[in-house]
């Protein structure tokens, strides 16, 4: 699926939502989306485009704003894409795409963890890989590694 | 319970178990055979000194202590859990080469048989209550071998922001050993090591 194409098709869809597709390394392209746009594109995507898989969702950390990233794969297209949005630093929040792709689940419950970014309407938005009662983001910028003795962790004994 | 100078206050026929030859003169020891023949007044002072001085040994240690303690250290069953490299040198200690059964170590699979706890590798913090309830499953008495640089310190990950930086913040640690990971000689000196320190400590 060429780039154009795709591009053609989002702004017929969605004209003057600041939807833009751009080429990317070799991919179907990479789409930048403003977060307000998520639900509708990835339905759009899913249903009209046949992305029924979700790689994986990332978060980054760019200090003043964070970015979320999404990979999908179209079995019929057999091409990936990468979707791409920047949220602000001061209250980092998305709506969640566990309704469209379930896959989404642990990797946004990830991305909070790690990142911060909160997804509103996640079904079960809590600790992955740390424990509960864990206080930090710790793959933030503004996180500083710690002697022992500093860092205090709240373990929680069941 | 009466001391062992119990004859002071017994009366003349007393059949002091010490059978000194004093109360010996005043009456002829009682073989221990017939004992069913004495009378009640006899027997009683007879089995209480018998008693007190065996509850004394208990109570000093001395009498059946060292029999579990001999037993005990000599067949130490390590919990059957692995947590990182390390645990490949503890699976590697049980196998053909190095044959850890030979001094009575048999790892176990529940945490209900065990009484030597080896914590073989990275410790995290979500793993971190896991580890502190499957020590206080193990019956008393029991023992922690925290083996390999990251049970010991955190290791290379001791800043790490997951990381327990040693595992004796969450459990006691009697015996540390250190290595990257520790070969399965240095797991059985460690073992060994811990045989040494539970002698010593006569528990």
């Amino acid at each position: 699926m060429a780039t154009d194409e795709l591009n053609q098709r989002i702004q017929q869809r969605f004209p003057d939502r600041g939807i833009t597709v751009e080429p990317f390394e070799g991919l179907a392209g990479r789409v930048l989306f403003p977060p307000a746009a998520a639900l509708e594109l990835f339905r759009f995507l899913r249903d009209d485009r046949s992305f029924h898989h979700l790689s994986f969702v990332a978060g980054v950390d760019w200090k003043s704003e964070r970015e979320v990233v999404y990979a999908l794969w179209s079995d019929t297209e057999r091409d990936y894409l990468l979707l791409s949005t920047r949220v602000d630093a001061s209250d980092p929040h998305l709506e969640s795409a566990t309704s469209v792709w379930p896959s989404a689940n642990w990797h946004e419950r990830e991305a909070w963890e790690m990142v911060g970014i909160r997804f509103d309407h996640h079904p079960d938005l809590r600790h992955l890989l740390m424990p509960d009662g864990y206080e930090f983001h710790p793959l933030l910028r503004s996180f500083k590694l710690h002697e022992p003795e500093e860092l205090e962790v709240k373990v929680r004994h069941v | 319970m009466s001391a062992p100078s119990a004859s002071v206050s017994a009366p003349a026929p007393s059949p002091s178990a010490s059978g000194t030859p004093s109360s010996a003169a005043l009456e002829p020891a009682v073989p221990f055979i017939e004992i069913e023949g004495l009378r009640t007044e006899q027997f009683i002072p007879a089995a209480k000194e018998a008693l007190s001085s065996l509850i004394a040994e208990q109570a000093q240690g001395k009498l059946i202590r060292p029999v579990f303690n001999w037993a005990g250290r000599n067949s130490l069953f390590p919990l059957h859990w692995g947590l990182a490299c390390c645990a490949i040198e503890f699976a590697s200690a049980f196998g053909a080469r190095f044959d850890a059964e030979r001094f009575g170590i048999v790892p176990r699979s529940s945490p209900r048989q065990c009484d030597l706890l080896i914590v073989n590798g990275t410790v995290t913090w979500k793993v971190a209550h896991k580890l502190i309830t499957l020590y206080e499953q193990m019956p008393e008495p029991k023992w922690v071998i925290a083996m390999g640089n990251c049970a010991t310190g955190g290791g290379p990950f001791r800043t790490a922001y997951s990381v327990v930086p040693g595992v004796d913040k969450l459990v006691p640690v009697d015996i540390y050993i250190a290595g990257c990971p520790p070969r399965p000689e240095a797991l059985l000196d460690g073992i060994l090591k811990l045989e040494e320190l539970i002698r010593e400590r006569g528990e």
